[in-house]
């Protein structure tokens, strides 16, 4: 299987402190990757790097074989790379319908046109319905997004990010303050949406993770200790020693 | 045929309206104030592509609009002296439109980095210059005098001179229907709905491939390019353009159009602009506190309703459109709470007026005239009555309001249940 | 040279009156987000106050007591108006102050009418303290200038050696720390508001009565002290100190200067016949583009160096 996301020696300073350690990851095509790592580990922080929200102190940074650590966050996009946020990130004032058409545009290469109206475009609409359907969100797509429950703005964020066709997807943690139940939707959502998509996920819910990803990389203090399968990595000890050992679940 | 109308309904009718008003209101204060509000409605909605759709609070927008008008007279004036080759007056706003777009550009492109207030005071810092060139460059600007034109020049296809007053205003008239139109059109269109999405959350809307900043500064180029046509309107309508009209105060004036009217709707603005020129020729005459009372009224919307008039308006709409009994019973509280504000308020100018009319008018004769009433600014009893009222107006305002508030949770809540019950 | 000298002098003297301005303007901006618009308005009541008081009671009480009502007056403000604008953000803060300025400007109108007041040095100050080359240095103006060194030091103490000046020292670059002070925010923000609009007081009182004291003088002023902080760099005292005393120096030497383009092409010994537009163009003198530079300087400043002198984010 080919790379879809490929870290070498990547590092990431604020100031003096090291926040990320020549860091080196390998994500292949179409596989589930979950990151985790205790707090301040810098999860978060590996994520703003990948998606150009951060720049890179030194190293290198491709997706699917091309460079993209000098990439701004929006070409990034376009190279096929949507994340979403660890802090709910929709558009609050616009509506749920809204909200996803506009994840669609860049992808139906509509650019800053404003010749074209985006209500006569059969295209563009049948595909912001799809995806509506897909996370389950028809039933309420003319209220404004910012009324939504906490769940289905989770839910919204996850279309809004599916919604360009990006072939790689990367979610911070989007299971983070949920109910158990809303917690189960999610993870359905989630394995249903990253069929044939490289999907990079950071969790703390050790459940979610051991029952979605394929591989797991444990990154502690800005490095990773361990790349492997969910079941070599509840045996690895140095990952015990680190992580496990510590936040029992 | 008639099918092919019925979307733009509305439109006509709106037109068809606004058509009509010079024979309903034949006197020439009215043609005016019709002209002057036709031009700051134009103003008002481009200026609302920065404001409402794109998020930027600008202090200087005035700088497109006044150099658009500045540029127009001076063409007028080549014409007249036939220095300059005919150009059709009906086209003007055209040439209004790509000075605008013309400077826009260049000023969005060094300005939109950020939104915010940052975005806000550099637009201050250009309008500042700007302002201060006219009064060093006079030869362009003419100084504080400003320049004359007449708009009778050239040819006089159909026979329309625009000499009167009334042919003016059809020719505003045409060009607020189209350039509306355009404005609102381009709310539909991709560019238009990523400026809103950049306004709410830039972030995201970098993560969905666009680039924050592009939006920004096309918003900024096309709200300058509409201002520009406006400028050109308004040159054309007073025939003399002034230092003033690329200042800080009238940036600020259509500030205040577009958030009290209401900012967050396409309406809001053109709300906004008809009423305040409407306070704003009548109401100039009648009291020396008239900006005063503008200065409260804007800090009283931006504290309590930051959505304008338009804002109130629209946030009723669910309530409207799943249940009319429901709206029908919020009458009563509101119109206690309203009556209690006016009670407060009617003190409040009452106080005001005593105040103005003591320090600027007349420091010896105290009849002053407020509310039709003759009141003795010097005597004690008539402080009492409008203390008392201030007074009575507060107190009621505080048992009324929490019961207004509490009925519009009430009914929104019961709209939330039945849309999610659906 | 003395030319030179008393214009540097002069440019110093308005320096440190603009930093008076900018630094309470930056201090709120830094800590709060809250970019006052109004922020020359409380210039203006200090000066309109001074006068008030100075009239009754005398100079010298008016130069402590006026700057203390001005800064209750932008505690209340802080504590009933933007405190509940807050929720809204930044922007709608900003919306707030910049009605204030119409409506402090009207009240001001209301109260001392449309004409500048006679606010005048006290005369006790009033004289010529001494001369070199004919350049008389006045009594009043080394006073401003001892004043308002005197306040600058005052300041930099205060942020230097209270806790509570720590504190708003790093909650300019790490606004976050902010939540360290826990309970207390509310009363912090209103005690940096007040103090931020007690010298702007300070400096209409110092400066009122040579500027003229009238309801322009915020419009006036207001712009350049926004000018001031951008080219220092948003948050940054140091930026705001260096920006202030430049642009003073800038103003002043500018408009000393009769040069104007032709004249340099003249001295050195060219003649130019130019076409009328042009003409204007090169005659035009230093001194008479003077008001446009330091927007000018905000310009080339947004271009070259977004984040400013010393700022440590972008604009």
């Amino acid at each position: 299987m080919s790379n879809s996301l490929k870290l070498t020696n990547v590092s990431k300073s604020f100031g003096e402190a090291k926040i990320i350690k020549n860091l080196n990851l390998d994500i292949k095509k179409n596989e589930r990757h979950a990151i985790i790592g205790p707090n301040g580990a810098g999860k978060s922080t590996l994520f703003h790097l990948i998606s150009g929200h951060y720049k890179l102190t030194s190293g290198k940074i491709t997706l699917n074989g091309d460079v993209i650590n000098n990439l701004e966050p929006h070409q990034i996009n376009r190279k096929g790379l949507a994340r979403s946020f660890q802090v709910t990130n929709i558009f609050p004032k616009m509506s749920v319908y809204e909200n996803i058409r506009c994840g669609i545009l860049w992808s139906l290469d509509f650019k800053y046109s404003i010749i074209k109206l985006v209500n006569k475009n059969k295209e563009l609409n049948k595909k912001t319905n799809v995806i509506l359907q897909e996370v389950n969100l028809q039933h309420c797509a003319h209220l404004p997004a910012g009324l939504l429950s906490y769940a289905d703005q989770r839910a919204l964020e996850i279309g809004i990010t599916i919604a360009g066709g990006a072939d790689t997807l990367m979610l911070d943690e989007p299971t983070a303050g949920m109910s158990n139940s809303e917690t189960e939707r999610a993870v359905n959502l989630i394995k249903q949406i990253s069929e044939n998509r490289t999907l990079v996920v950071v969790e703390h819910d050790m459940g979610v993770v051991f029952d979605l990803a394929d591989r797991i990389s444990v990154l502690v203090y800005g490095e990773i200790i361990a790349t492997d399968t969910p079941n070599n990595i509840r045996k690895n000890k140095a990952v015990q020693a680190a992580y496990l050992g510590t936040e029992e679940h | 045929m008639l099918n092919i109308l019925k979307p733009f309904s509305t439109w006509i009718i709106i037109a068809a309206i606004a058509a009509a008003l010079p024979l309903i209101f034949e006197s020439s204060f009215a043609l005016t104030l019709l002209s002057k509000m036709g031009v700051l409605i134009i103003f008002t909605v481009a200026y609302n592509m920065l404001l409402g759709q794109g998020g930027m609070l600008s202090f200087g927008h005035a700088i497109y609009f006044g150099l658009a008008g500045y540029a127009s007279i001076h063409i007028l004036n080549g014409i007249g002296e036939e220095t300059l080759p005919y150009f059709p007056t009906v086209l003007f706003p055209l040439i209004g439109a790509i000075v605008g777009l013309f400077f826009g550009s260049i000023v969005g492109y060094v300005s939109t980095r950020r939104a915010g207030t940052a975005f806000a005071m550099i637009s201050l810092g250009f309008c500042e210059m700007v302002t201060a060139m006219t009064l060093i460059f006079v030869i362009f600007f003419n100084g504080e005098d400003g320049i004359q034109t007449d708009r009778m020049v050239g040819p006089e296809p159909f026979g329309v001179s625009f000499g009167p007053q009334i042919e003016v205003y059809y020719l505003i008239l045409f060009w607020v229907l189209l350039t509306v139109a355009l404005m609102y059109i381009i709310t539909k269109t991709p560019f238009g709905r990523m400026s809103n999405a950049v306004r709410d959350n830039p972030e995201r809307a970098a993560f969905i491939g666009y680039s924050v900043r592009r939006v920004r500064w096309q918003a900024f180029a096309l709200s300058s390019m509409f201002a520009g046509a406006a400028g050109s309107l308004h040159a054309i309508n007073y025939e003399h353009i002034g230092f003033e009209s690329v200042s800080v105060v009238q940036s600020g004036a259509v500030l205040f159009m577009a958030f009290i009217g209401g900012a967050g709707h396409f309406l809001g603005p053109i709300i906004g602009a008809i009423g305040l020129t409407y306070l704003d020729s009548t109401l100039a005459d009648i009291t020396e506190a008239w900006l005063l009372y503008l200065g409260l009224t804007f800090s009283g919307i931006v504290m309590f309703a930051p959505g304008g008039l338009a804002g109130l308006i629209v946030m009723h709409g669910p309530i409207a459109r799943t249940n009319k009994n429901l709206l029908f019973s919020l009458i009563k509280p509101y119109l206690l709470a309203i009556g209690s504000v006016i009670t407060g308020l009617l003190g409040l100018i009452g106080i005001i007026e005593m105040l103005y009319f003591r320090s600027l008018i007349s420091k010896g004769e105290g009849e002053i005239i407020i509310f039709w009433t003759e009141f003795n600014a010097n005597g004690i009893l008539s402080w009492l009555i409008f203390i008392g009222l201030i007074l009575l107006g507060i107190f009621l305002s505080k048992r009324t309001f929490p019961v207004a508030k509490e009925s519009w949770d009430n009914a929104i809540s019961v709209v939330k249940t039945e849309i999610s019950n659906e | 040279m003395d030319v030179i000298l008393f214009t540097v002098f002069n440019g110093l003297l308005y320096g440190m009156l603009l930093f008076m301005l900018s630094s309470g303007l930056t201090l709120i901006f830094g800590m709060m987000g809250v970019l006052n618009f109004a922020h020359a308005s409380f210039f203006m009541l200090g000066a309109y106050f001074a006068y008030q008081i100075s009239k009754y009671i005398g100079f010298v009480p008016a130069l402590f007591i006026a700057p203390l009502i001005v800064a209750v007056c932008g505690a209340m403000v802080e504590k009933y108006a933007l405190r509940r604008v807050h929720k809204f953000g930044h922007v709608a803060e900003l919306l707030f102050t910049f009605g204030l300025f119409y409506i402090i400007e009207e009240l001001v109108q209301m109260v001392w009418g449309k004409v500048p007041v006679g606010y005048h040095v006290p005369e006790f100050l009033d004289f010529t303290l001494f001369s070199m080359s004919g350049m008389g240095y006045q009594a009043y103006a080394m006073f401003t200038l001892l004043v308002s060194i005197a306040i600058f030091f005052a300041l930099f103490s205060v942020l230097t050696k209270t806790r509570a000046g720590l504190i708003i020292q790093a909650a300019l670059t790490h606004p976050e720390i902010v939540s360290s002070l826990g309970h207390n925010v509310p009363r912090v923000f209103m005690a940096v508001f007040g103090l931020g609009c007690a010298l702007a007081g300070l400096a209409g009182v110092l400066a009122g009565n040579t500027l003229g004291t009238e309801p322009s003088m915020a419009l006036s002023l207001g712009p350049i002290v926004f000018v001031v902080i951008v080219v220092g760099g948003l948050g940054s005292l140091k930026g705001a100190l260096v920006a202030s005393i430049l642009i003073g120096v800038l103003q002043t030497t500018a408009i000393s200067l009769d040069l104007s383009i032709n004249s340099l092409i003249e001295t050195l010994g060219f003649a130019v016949d130019l076409e009328s537009l042009w003409h204007i163009l090169i005659d035009l003198t230093i001194s008479q583009v003077a008001p446009i530079l330091p927007y000018l300087l905000l310009v080339v400043m947004l271009i070259v160096r977004p984040r400013g002198l010393f700022g440590n984010r972008d604009v």
